[in-house]
């Protein structure tokens, strides 16, 4: 299943607040819980807690009919997430006595075992699921998170560069295969796998904004102009708020300015910096007032430079 | 809500009402053997009435509408989702101590 993009910022404070809610046990659990699954992120102490509450409450349990297995996989996560084997182990038995045949349930023991640290084990797990299932995508995504989790970072490269021959349009492994690389230093792959991503999802601005940063580090005039422009594109699509991306605009200048100083300068519209520059100076003001002085110190300087 | 309804439920019937008026017309005209032109004058007037108000009961009676531009504030995306799909578990949050009181009661 390809995820699609993010949380929204309405999405993000509406899970704030029903969690707010939730913890001081004002109801609101299960929505908090639906509203988890769907953006898909990652909190695994509040799912915990609420999920079992509600399991634990057998009133609450008979009133989510046939949702509740999908509550037991979201609690058993969680549970594997905090370290609570045994709650996971309870979660998984009994969607097993459930669902005996399944895949979904067998990938799940699969993850148990990985949480237990039991690395042949999972792997031999695996290797029998595929055995039956040579197409599912989990199960080789499971493979290659085993591979990271294990330190073996070049394995887990060479299976998501399988992966992806096989399941191109895959944006969750292309971005994991992005960030493996920014980690091991190939920037050059790293950017390949980004442009990957804009070409596929064109109005997500944060993968615009990574990609910028990619380029930014691998350096030299071109890289650096390239930059400046997919920082402004951007801005573009976040409607001038990203503070990531007008950091971006004013270093980018500030660097290119630096460079070009033996050349002749052509003349760029310094217009965008100097926008970008009041932009931040302006959220700076808004948001975090006591910082400003350091901020305006650092534009002060960049400009000279 | 509840008037939202009501005033669609008043709507829906004065079409129907048009509509059973206009068939009642026409069996009158076939009665007398003229030809059909078009529906008498109040029944017009009941038509565009009933959609009227259905019109606004079908603006009113959902909740609120989501926004389709990609470009207005509710919609800008502000953080990926976390790639659950490669989670791994040996993490440095193994160290934190783990609440020994959630158990799942079977």
């Amino acid at each position: 299943m390809v995820g699609l993009g993010g949380a929204s910022a309405s999405e993000a404070a509406q899970l704030a607040r029903l969690e707010e809610q939730a913890a001081h046990g004002g109801g609101g659990a299960w929505e908090y819980l639906c509203l988890v699954r769907r953006l898909k992120v990652r909190r695994p102490e509040p799912v915990l807690r609420l999920g079992l509450s509600l399991l634990n409450d057998s009133k609450a349990r008979s009133k989510l009919g046939s949702e509740e297995w999908t509550l037991y996989e979201q609690v058993a996560i969680a549970a594997m997430d905090c370290q609570n084997i045994d709650v996971a182990k309870d979660c998984i038995g009994i969607l097993k006595k459930k669902f005996p045949d399944s895949l979904r349930v067998g990938r799940l023991e699969g993850m148990l075992l990985e949480a237990k640290g039991a690395w042949a084990e999972a792997e031999r797990a695996y290797a029998v699921l595929l055995e039956n299932n040579p197409n599912d995508q989990l199960l080789h995504k499971r493979k290659i998170a085993m591979a990271k989790a294990q330190g073996n970072t070049t394995l887990a490269v060479d299976y998501l560069n399988k992966y992806l021959e096989i399941f191109m349009a895959d944006h969750d492994a292309w971005r994991e295969l992005a960030e493996i690389y920014v980690s091991l230093l190939m920037y050059k792959q790293a950017a390949f796998c980004y442009e990957e991503l804009i070409l596929a999802q064109p109005m997500v601005a944060l993968y615009q904004i990574s990609y910028a940063d990619v380029l930014y580090t691998m350096g030299g005039m071109e890289n650096i102009q390239t930059a400046k422009k997919y920082y402004s594109s951007a801005l573009q699509l976040t409607g001038g708020k990203n503070t990531r991306a007008l950091y971006g605009v004013c270093l980018c200048s500030g660097s290119i300015n630096q460079l070009s100083k033996g050349r002749n300068k052509e003349e760029e519209s310094s217009e965008l910096q100097a926008l970008a520059a009041e932009v931040l100076t302006k959220e700076y003001k808004r948001q975090a007032p006591a910082k400003l002085p350091i901020v305006t110190e650092m534009l002060k300087t960049m400009k000279l430079s | 809500m509840g008037l939202g309804f009501v005033v669609g439920i008043i709507g829906g019937f004065l079409i129907a009402h048009a509509a059973f008026s206009t068939i009642q017309y026409r069996g009158e005209l076939k009665i007398m053997e003229e030809q059909f032109t078009g529906p008498p004058f109040n029944v017009v007037i009941e038509l565009l009435g009933g959609l009227g108000l259905c019109l606004w009961a079908g603006l009113a009676v959902p909740t609120k509408f989501l926004s389709i531009l990609p470009h207005s504030d509710e919609n800008r995306v502000v953080s990926l989702p976390a790639n659950l799909d490669f989670m791994v578990f040996n993490h440095r949050g193994k160290v934190l101590p783990s609440n020994p009181d959630l158990k799942l009661k079977i």
